[in-house]
């Protein structure tokens, strides 16, 4: 029997991975701490209605179900946990009208991987800013997010930034029906330029050429001036090449910068600036993030909204390997005499091994050894 | 910066040729007379990987290749996730289409309802062109020999890819319904366009200009 079989897209986190996902998370969560955010932690599992929106398929699709024995009601294990945080807002502390910041980092569950090579248990980490409408509030969550992922070991970050608005006010403009829309959404996501061409034939000017133009749309921040030529001038599209202009103005020179008209892919409840980092190494984006105004409308309170998440084992996936810290060899034969300095040892944050077979300093993990002189412990090396 | 592009041998490849040319690139190697799967180029930092054509998305998405030219009904199959296919390339083009056996009434068996029994490569394609028609299908998986199976009885009908219709013809069978229009794509891994677009850039607009009509 290989009842040490793990499911697909499942894995254990290894001693020195572990120990690297524990330390980076600890040094995201200081770093969100520090700038004002609440740490949250919701549920494993609620129910279905609350975890995933009517109308998001995609996430329904990837959210494992089962039934609930007390209740007699569906439950959802989370695959995301942007709506519970989301929900945390607009319900539990809707006492709060000013400017919420919460963050949190927990497992997610998916029924169905992102990717050949994603797993199915990613660890999400991430930060969101309610309450404040400004572009102001995106560029702090963008820099939260670019330092994290700097924190978490990561270097030459490009930041793609787009702008959903820009897509949803020409669809409103040319009188898409939803179905047109989602077409040419999916298309627009691949840049699939052949068939944006097929799906607005029947569309009128100057909304056709401005769909056809989208997918081109994409590059340094000089692409945004061509933008303005090629895109009509609907007030949706003024507000995002000018919000997307400010950005460029703000981050440049900070970061890798890239502009793309046609990136919708951070997710379906998005409603404005889309941001995506990508670096060396990564063959996807390594952490999303976007404004979500309204998201808490559903749960009886809508009010802006931005916000960021990684999955902390991906980005571990590729970072090599750091030597985990070595440790100080005690002979079990030394104790009870040694206890009190190996307890001293240990408070200074020490790792203090005792060994009981007379192990290599290699089995140990240990570079260093106690041992008792005349005048009392010493730390000699240890090979 | 380096740049990896996925190609498969025979047609693709040859209809490539002059793609790469435009971009300044030429091949080294013939890829079907060298054994090489990296073949070099003319560029110390462009190099091609030779795989099967029904391989290349996955090579691309996955980052082992920067660009990859493969076909629409490839594309299709694969689910194309996580790939940009800025351009088609207008080259290997062929149809998409629904084939029977000479003496098999097409029309009477859809009307009336039948389930059908599809043999094909492409079971994603045929599963929603008969869905949209609205006609219940049993698929059976090919990788092969496809005119065969309504010949032995082993399918209604198949789907695949016709170009002359020779072969079709040879076997006693008939083209009945035009499903798609194929020709090749250029794909392009997501990240990989952001991170080195000023590599891969260049590289696109050539190959648009070059584009057969």
């Amino acid at each position: 029997m290989r009842n040490w079989l793990l499911p697909e897209h499942i894995a254990d986190i290894l001693p020195a991975t572990a120990r690297q996902v524990e330390s980076a998370k600890a040094a995201m969560l200081e770093q969100f701490r520090t700038a004002g955010y609440e740490l949250v932690s919701p549920p494993l599992i609620e129910y279905i209605e609350a975890l995933v929106s009517e109308d998001d398929g995609a996430l329904d699709i990837k959210t494992f179900k089962l039934d609930d024995h007390l209740s007699g009601r569906q439950l959802g294990l989370r695959a995301d946990i942007t709506p519970q945080v989301a929900r945390i807002d607009a319900h539990l502390l809707s006492e709060r009208t000013g400017v919420t910041r919460l963050c949190y980092a927990g497992s997610v569950v998916h029924a169905r991987p992102n990717g050949l090579m994603s797993s199915r248990e990613p660890l999400q980490v991430g930060a969101e800013l309610y309450g404040y409408a400004g572009i102001e509030a995106d560029l702090e969550v963008i820099g939260l997010m670019l330092d994290a992922l700097r924190l978490g070991g990561v270097e030459n970050i490009r930041l793609d930034v787009g702008h959903i608005a820009i897509f949803r006010g020409l669809v409103a403009a040319a009188a898409l029906d939803a179905t047109s829309a989602r077409e040419l959404f999916a298309a627009l996501q691949s840049k699939d330029g052949a068939t944006i061409r097929e799906l607005v034939a029947g569309v009128a000017e100057p909304y056709r050429s401005a769909f056809i133009a989208l997918p081109e749309l994409y590059g340094p921040a000089s692409m945004l001036e061509s933008a303005r030529s090629r895109l009509p001038s609907l007030p949706e599209i003024e507000l995002g090449l000018m919000q997307l202009s400010a950005i460029a103005r703000a981050l440049q020179g900070k970061v890798e910068l890239s502009f793309d008209l046609a990136e919708l892919r951070s997710g379906f409840y998005h409603t404005g600036l889309l941001f995506t980092a990508y670096a060396p190494g990564w063959s996807d984006a390594l952490a999303r993030g976007g404004r979500y105004d309204n998201v808490g409308r559903r749960f009886g309170r809508a009010r802006p909204a931005t916000g960021f998440s990684l999955d902390l084992r991906d980005l571990i996936r590729i970072l090599p390997a750091r030597h985990p810290a070595r440790g100080i060899r005690v002979a079990a034969r030394q104790l009870p005499d040694a206890s009190n300095e190996v307890a001293r040892l240990r408070a200074t944050g020490e790792i203090v091994v005792l060994d009981y077979l007379g192990e290599s300093a290699e089995a140990l993990g240990c570079d260093r050894e106690l041992v008792a002189t005349s005048e009392g412990w010493q730390i000699v090396p240890f090979h | 910066m380096k740049l990896t592009i996925a190609l498969s041998k025979g047609r693709i490849f040859e209809e490539t040729l002059p793609l790469l040319a435009a971009a300044g690139i030429v091949p080294a190697e013939d890829p079907e007379s060298s054994r090489k799967l990296v073949i070099d180029t003319n560029h110390e930092h462009v190099k091609l990987v030779i795989v099967r054509a029904s391989d290349v998305p996955t090579y691309v998405q996955y980052g082992a290749a920067d660009l990859g030219i493969a076909g629409r009904d490839v594309l299709i199959e694969h689910g194309g996730d996580g790939l940009y296919q800025p351009l088609d390339l207008n080259i290997a083009r062929c149809k998409m289409m629904v084939a029977v056996s000479n003496d098999f009434d097409y029309e009477a068996a859809v009307k009336h309802g039948a389930r059908l029994k599809i043999a094909t490569k492409y079971p994603q394609i045929a599963r929603e062109h008969f869905a949209r028609k609205g006609v219940h299908v049993d698929i059976i998986k090919l990788y092969g020999s496809m005119e065969l199976a309504p010949l032995v009885g082993l399918a209604d009908a198949i789907v695949d890819l016709v170009s002359t219709g020779n072969t079709l013809k040879a076997n006693n069978l008939l083209a009945v319904e035009h499903i798609l229009d194929i020709s090749s794509r250029l794909v392009v891994n997501q990240a990989a366009l952001k991170l080195k677009y000023s590599t891969i850039q260049p590289v696109l607009d050539a190959f648009a200009s070059a584009v057969p009509a």
